[in-house]
């Protein structure tokens, strides 16, 4: 009765919830979400779909356009794109390179045989913005918003210490130059605290928006060869450039030491730069809008990024250069991802968007809210030419230094380079941040750091090109093979058992039998045995399911132990982390409790409900809700207040950056996790209850004592309890995902890889670059794992499991 | 060796034994004053006075030598502390010391020769323990420093202690007399560690809800935590230039403007809020119009030299405020323009609802402002309750009463799956799905649950294995075949582990992640919990939605709790799934 009411209600349930669709066509945006502060979209947008009647456009984030690929590529290869993705424009040519995006000639070349004013074209682009998006001479992107790098220079900072700058024989009056009178000013202005700790610092090489890129661009250094097919990260003009950076943070007394200085920076009004703890930044201009709105006092000029002396005299290396001074430039395009359902329409919506019209739209209503709110718009430079002429005119001829500190970025904008149009661009900045930090770190030599880093990229890149060495092989062959093999098995075996009987079993027994357990045979065949085999011959292939496999045998394992090892280990490590620290930990908070409430305390239904909660709250909740506790700044994580409070005023013991911080982020999780410790308690609690009270009476009668108790009784009585949770605990580690992603949103593995799990790089490579075979061949060395683990927990059971020997 | 630190240590230890002697001596006193049933009275004031002396010294020394504390001690009043820091392999080196010194104490005091081998080979154990974490602390070229502290008490707060303590001994030693037992005091401590330790677990919620009623203002705040929210007063008001109004569009009450008159008494809006509709642009007819004022905050500030509260009537464009007198009385109504520098909010304490209604607000249009997520959790929620319940039941009961050869081979293959981690399966599962064209439905999250879950056929195997045999030979007696046996007799008799097997899958559904994270991208297919992991990570700088949200999707779960409390616990204890 109660099935078929339940029956009735999940049908009407699904009856109504499709009465919701609406019949109009809906064009689908990725990588923009409305914002209460953004309003120049909004007018974008809803102007579209009055000029196209019937038409709905539907922005949202979905976390895409940025750093984090997965929810895109998974939702390409599942046939489900969204209809405009607004992309990063570096890692174009990756999505193109893997057939993800619809290349754009054809319709630029229709609309313009047509002569549709708002077609793009390259003439009216910055050329380094347009040429990010092309791949093998196929636009992939139209380029929307540009930024570029200068050096800001805090006014207030170069006039108070304009003493100490005669002294070094620099001039307070203008910024440096050059790198080495760069290192020279940020000598003069750094100050130190008694316990050498940073009270002011000159110039971080690695704050705001520099990284190596800037400075190798400045040294001439190019990533990648002309060709694409090797990666050029270490060149002699790179480790000049990245020893710049590390003679940077000498001055202020190490990597670390700045590292520290930096975990204590505020975002708003208590920004470092317009605060004066740091003189001299390398920032890009959406930088320009934050100090008008949040530090309107800060004094603060800008210039063009400093170079190398060389540059700046055209001598050397540098004789026939033009450029005096080069920024780097980013931003973003409209793409279509493969596949997309109105492309049509989409591309419409790109031409409008990126179109002058639709420029001076957004620019305008943007502005009047604004102004509205009573604050000063500022404009974001934009990859289009005229735009920026226009936004200039209209918004930024003033003399003020903000509309300054925007003309330069613009007047910057022809000296810009970009990183590598390539497809391993993604990867290449990965490597060239790791490579940044051990070398500033003196982990390795900037040339080993490079050398290192730019070996990892050619894997990739190899990967790509050997690809035609590899055999080509339909992919469906195999995996038919192998289901119809063990399918055909299993009805044998079925048939077989059902025919042979044991005698005294009935066949109608049998069959029945069989019937019942049928679902979940079916589904073992279906979501278990069939995708293990499945994954099994992955791991021989290199596929990404977009096109077509090939075999490349034991490639992938190879690459999990030798060419990944290192990030492969990182990750086994922290897991182990978690398991040896964390697991006893748990088990012990939980253990703790139960023991206290099993002395028969009064009030055990209150207390047990109020350790239990918090094991019970949604692990999205709960997350969000530690980050947000365990938050570094003192006035806002709730910890570190209740720290500065206590820890620090007694032993000035600074609170630690938590999952800021590298050596912290562990033990953040474990944190997290002891609240969670009341599930297990409800479980010790049972399991105490289970303890024969004769034992305890015998143990006093021999005079043991309470801890003597809870050695000799207590924990052989629970021991069974402890094994099997330790098993599944393990299991349940190694698995560590869910918290780990929603903290890192999935853009990174925490901070230096500290937050890396097997899982998660499983996931990453499965579903963010759907490197199936390499994807597979870990979930075989997780599996592998697992059971060796769980095989000798087993072994070692016998040794301090205590089972009671009737049973 | 003999640093500052360990200095500091050894008399902070002086001054922290130094009293426990003191309370011991007072302890004995009391005793003696009070109770004096079951001890020698010579030896107890011989044990008083010798405590007393060594406290008494102790404290004199740990006070009277000059401690450094490296760098300037608190003013007044000063407990000093000690904590030591140290990677791991220090503390497996101090903890492993520690034991072995206490265990050769007992070793060399052990009764029977007996205890004294064990506390022997105890004491062999711990020191090679020992001397392994300083092998390793060596080896990684830790150190173990001593951080020096100092907690400032005033000396009226130390008095006010004291006299509790003393006060606490006597009643305890009172206490002692009146049962005889030492009891009372356990229970008293007993509780006073659970009290604190449920306040412990409990504040993160209460700071989550505290947190969500929270204004920009008190989340920002720099000069620490604000535990009471305050809100800014609001005033409405009406703007005559752009006048809004409470409209419908498409059927969803509105907020909106009127962007232009057109003929025949019809005029074209715009809306206003809920954001998610913000821009868009319907016809209405003018006399249908219901003015609604807009809610503006509340200042105050100065005006004409005297202190006035007003509301914003208009924000202008160089900044500043027009601002509206509502206090004093004799002024209100006049408007004067003041720059945001000078004005400052009014505030009283209270909670900013808006937060939600604002969190809501933001979900895109098509989503009924979230109500679809909540559907489609649901919707997960039933299907895989139903689909679990369902082919679990079945499948055990195949395991547990029927008889057929393959059967144990079987079970033992299911039992192993158990050990199997998801991520190897799910790369060929996200094909197998792509295949069927499921990707961006619900499917993939609900159907694989009517295919059974090894460790749910596992203990519902155990549960039917307690039935008694008799009542299902009775019903086949009765002429039941299989499945009406299994339906109308055993499935009764296993209604509680039904119970817990619902609430398990209920909390899987609700909160499953990485499923929706792989198949689902349009916002209205998406189910509740990873809805709010993306529109977090676009709202991500607002901590108070965030909070909202995050309370938003705990109370469904808490609710579900308090009625079914009882399963919940069982079925922890059921699965031995705890721990983790």
């Amino acid at each position: 009765m109660l099935v078929r009411r339940l029956v009735l209600a999940v049908i009407t349930l699904l009856l109504a919830s499709s009465g919701f669709a609406e019949k109009v066509t809906t064009l689908t945006v990725w990588g923009m979400a409305i914002t209460p502060d953004e309003k120049g979209t909004d007018v974008l947008v809803r102007q579209f779909e009055r000029e196209n009647p019937g038409v709905r456009v539907r922005l949202i984030g979905m976390g895409a356009g940025a750093m984090n690929p997965q929810k895109l590529m998974t939702a390409i290869v599942g046939g489900a794109p969204p209809d405009l993705i607004r992309q990063d424009r570096f890692t174009i040519s990756d999505w193109a390179s893997r057939g993800a995006f619809v290349p754009m000639n054809q319709f630029i070349e229709r609309d313009k045989a047509a002569r549709d004013p708002r077609t793009p074209t390259r003439e009216q682009y910055y050329p380094a913005a347009w040429d990010e998006t092309v791949y093998d001479g196929e636009v992939y992107g139209i380029p929307i918003g540009a930024d570029n790098r200068v050096l800001y220079y805090n006014t207030d900072v170069f006039a108070k210490n304009a003493d100490k700058l005669r002294k070094a024989g620099l001039d307070p009056a203008r910024p440096p130059r050059t790198w080495e009178e760069t290192l020279a000013y940020s000598k003069a202005l750094t100050e130190f605290n008694a316990d050498g700790t940073l009270k002011t610092a000159g110039f971080i090489p690695n704050y705001g928006n520099s990284w190596l890129y800037m400075f190798a661009f400045q040294n001439n250094a190019s990533f990648m060869s002309p060709d694409g097919r090797t990666c050029t990260l270490y060149s002699k003009e790179s480790e000049e450039a990245l020893q710049f950076m590390k003679e940077g943070y000498e001055i202020l007394g190490g990597y670390e030491n700045a590292l520290k200085f930096q975990s204590g920076f505020r975002g708003g009004e208590n920004d470092p730069f317009a605060i004066g703890q740091v003189a001299m930044a390398i920032n890009g201009d959406w930088m320009i809008a934050n100090y008008s709105r949040y530090s309107p006092k800060a004094k603060f000029l800008t210039a063009p990024a400093p170079v190398p002396a060389a540059r700046l005299a055209r001598t050397g290396r540098f004789q026939n250069e033009k450029d005096p001074y080069i920024t780097w430039s980013g931003g973003f395009a409209w793409s279509m991802p493969r596949g997309a359902p109105n492309q049509e329409l989409a591309w419409k919506f790109i031409k409008w968007i990126t179109s002058l019209e639709g420029r001076k739209v957004n620019v305008q209503a943007q502005a009047e809210l604004d102004v509205s709110r009573g604050r000063r718009y500022i404009p974001r430079i934009e990859a289009m030419v005229e735009a920026n002429e226009w936004l200039i005119k209209e918004y930024a001829s003033g003399d003020n230094v903000y509309d300054q500190a925007l003309r330069q970025h613009v007047a910057m904008m022809p000296y810009a380079r970009l990183r590598p149009a390539t497809f391993v661009g993604q990867k290449l900045w990965d490597e060239h941040v790791r490579a940044i930090e051990q070398a500033c770190r003196g982990a390795q030599t900037p040339e080993e750091a490079l050398k290192s880093g730019q070996e990892k990229v050619q894997i990739i890149l190899d990967e790509f090109n050997n690809k035609k060495n590899y055999p080509e092989i339909d992919i469906r062959v195999p995996l038919g093979i192998a289901f119809v093999t063990v399918v055909l098995g299993l009805i044998g075996w079925v048939g077989w058992m059902i025919k042979k009987g044991d005698g005294r079993v009935s066949v109608t027994e049998t069959k029945a039998g069989y019937l019942f357990i049928a679902p979940w045979i079916i589904g073992f065949l279906v979501f278990t045995l069939g995708p293990m085999l499945a994954s099994l011959i992955f791991s021989f292939m290199q596929y990404d399911v977009l096109n077509p496999a090939h075999f490349v045998g034991f490639k992938n394992f190879t690459d999990v132990y030798v060419n990944d090892r290192e990030m492969v280990l990182k990750a086994f490590t922290n897991v182990g982390y978690l398991a040896i620290v964390g697991i006893p930990l748990g088990l012990m908070t939980g253990l703790a409790i139960a023991m206290m409430l099993n002395t028969g305390v009064k009030g055990i239904r209150f207390y047990r409900t109020a350790y239990y909660l918090p094991s019970i709250a949604p692990a999205v909740a709960a997350t969000f809700l530690w980050v947000w506790i365990l938050n570094p700044d003192n006035a806002r994580g709730l910890l570190n207040n209740f720290w500065n409070n206590t820890l620090f005023e007694w032993f000035a013991v600074a609170p630690p950056g938590w999952l800021t911080v590298e050596s912290w982020a562990k033990p953040s999780l474990i944190v997290m996790g002891l609240w969670g410790a009341g599930g297990g308690m409800i479980l010790w609690l049972a399991g105490l209850k289970g303890v024969p009270r004769t034992l305890y009476e015998a143990a006093e009668i021999d005079g043991a004592s309470g801890w003597r108790q809870f050695l000799s009784v207590t924990l052989p009585q629970l021991s069974p309890l402890i094994f099997f949770n330790a098993i599944m605990a393990v299991i349940g580690v190694l698995q560590t995902f869910d918290g780990i992603y929603i903290i890192t949103r999935g853009e990174n593995m925490g901070p230096n890889d500290s937050l890396a799990t097997p899982v998660y790089m499983l996931f990453n490579n499965g579903f963010a670059y759907f490197r199936m075979g390499y994807a597979s061949a870990l979930a075989w060395v997780i599996f592998l794992i697992v059971v060796l683990v769980t095989f000798f927990q087993f072994k070692i059971a016998p040794r301090w499991v205590h089972y009671e020997v009737n049973k | 060796m003999i640093d500052a630190g360990l200095v500091y240590f050894i008399l902070t230890a002086f001054t922290w034994v130094g009293w426990i002697f003191l309370m011991r001596a007072a302890l004995f006193g009391f005793k003696l004053a009070f109770d004096n049933y079951g001890f020698d009275k010579s030896k107890a004031i011989k044990a008083m006075t010798l405590s007393g002396g060594v406290g008494a010294v102790l404290l004199l020394l740990g006070t009277v030598i000059r401690k450094d504390l490296g760098r300037p001690a608190p003013e007044g009043l000063a407990i000093p502390v000690v904590w030591l820091y140290t990677p791991l392999a220090g503390w497996i080196l101090i903890i492993g010391a520690f034991m072995a010194i206490s265990r050769l104490i007992q070793w060399r005091t052990a009764l029977t020769p007996e205890e004294g081998q064990n506390r022997f080979k105890g004491m062999l154990v711990f020191a090679v323990i020992s001397g392994l974490g300083f092998w390793w602390l060596n080896t990684m070229q830790g150190q173990i420093s001593v951080i020096r502290g100092a907690v400032p008490v005033p000396w009226q707060g130390l008095v006010a202690f004291m006299v509790l303590a003393l006060v606490a001994l006597a009643v305890m030693v009172r206490a002692e007399k009146a049962t005889r037992s030492r009891g009372v005091a356990k229970t008293v401590i007993n509780q006073l560690v659970l009290l604190a330790g449920a306040i412990v677990f409990g504040i993160p919620f209460a700071w989550m809800l505290i947190t969500s009623f929270k204004e920009e203002r008190d989340l920002a705040n720099t000069d620490g935590i604000v535990w009471v929210p305050q809100v800014q007063l609001t005033h409405p008001y009406n703007d005559p230039e752009r006048l809004q109004f409470d409209a419908t569009y498409s059927g969803q009450p509105v907020k909106a403007i009127i962007e232009e008159k057109l003929a025949g008494g019809k005029v074209l809006m715009e809306v206003e809020r809920p954001y998610n509709l913000r821009g868009r642009r319907f016809e209405a007819n003018e006399g249908e119009l219901k003015e609604s004022p807009r809610m503006q905050q509340v200042w105050s500030g100065k005006y004409q030299t005297r202190d006035v509260t007003g509301f914003t009537a208009k924000d202008l464009p160089d900044g500043s405020r027009e601002i509206e007198i509502l206090t004093p009385a004799d002024m209100k109504g006049q408007r004067f323009t003041e720059s945001p520098e000078n004005l400052e909010p009014v505030r009283e304490p209270g909670l900013r609802w808006e937060n939600y209604t604002d969190a809501i607000e933001w979900m895109p249009a098509e989503t009924n402002n979230g109500l679809r997520y909540l559907i489609n959790t649901l919707w997960l929620v039933v299907t895989s309750v139903v689909g679990t319940v369902l082919s679990c039941s079945l499948v055990a009961y195949g395991f547990s009463r029927l008889r057929f050869p393959g059967r144990d081979a079987l079970f033992s293959v299911m039992l192993a799956t158990m050990m199997l981690p998801g991520a190897v399966t799910m790369m060929p599962q996200f094909l197998i799905f792509r295949g069927l064209g499921w990707i961006d439905t619900l499917l993939p999250l609900w159907v694989p649950t009517f295919f059974g879950g090894a460790f749910n056929v596992f203990l519902l195997k155990q549960f039917f294995s307690t039935v008694p045999m008799e009542l299902e030979e009775a019903a086949r007696i009765d002429g039941c075949g299989y499945f009406r046996t299994f339906w109308q007799v055993m499935l009764p008799m296993v209604k509680p582990a039904l119970a817990v097997i619902s609430i398990w899958t209920f909390m899987g559904a609700w909160n499953n992640f990485m499923g929706p994270l792989i198949y689902v991208s349009t916002p209205s297919k998406m189910p509740l919990a990873y809805a709010l992991n993306l529109f977090a990570s676009d709202r991500g700088g607002d901590q108070a939605l965030m909070m909202a949200f995050a309370t938003m999707t705990t109370i469904p779960v808490l609710l579900l709790f308090f009625f079914a409390q009882k399963y919940f616990i069982e079925g922890v204890q059921l699965s031995g799934l705890g721990g983790r």
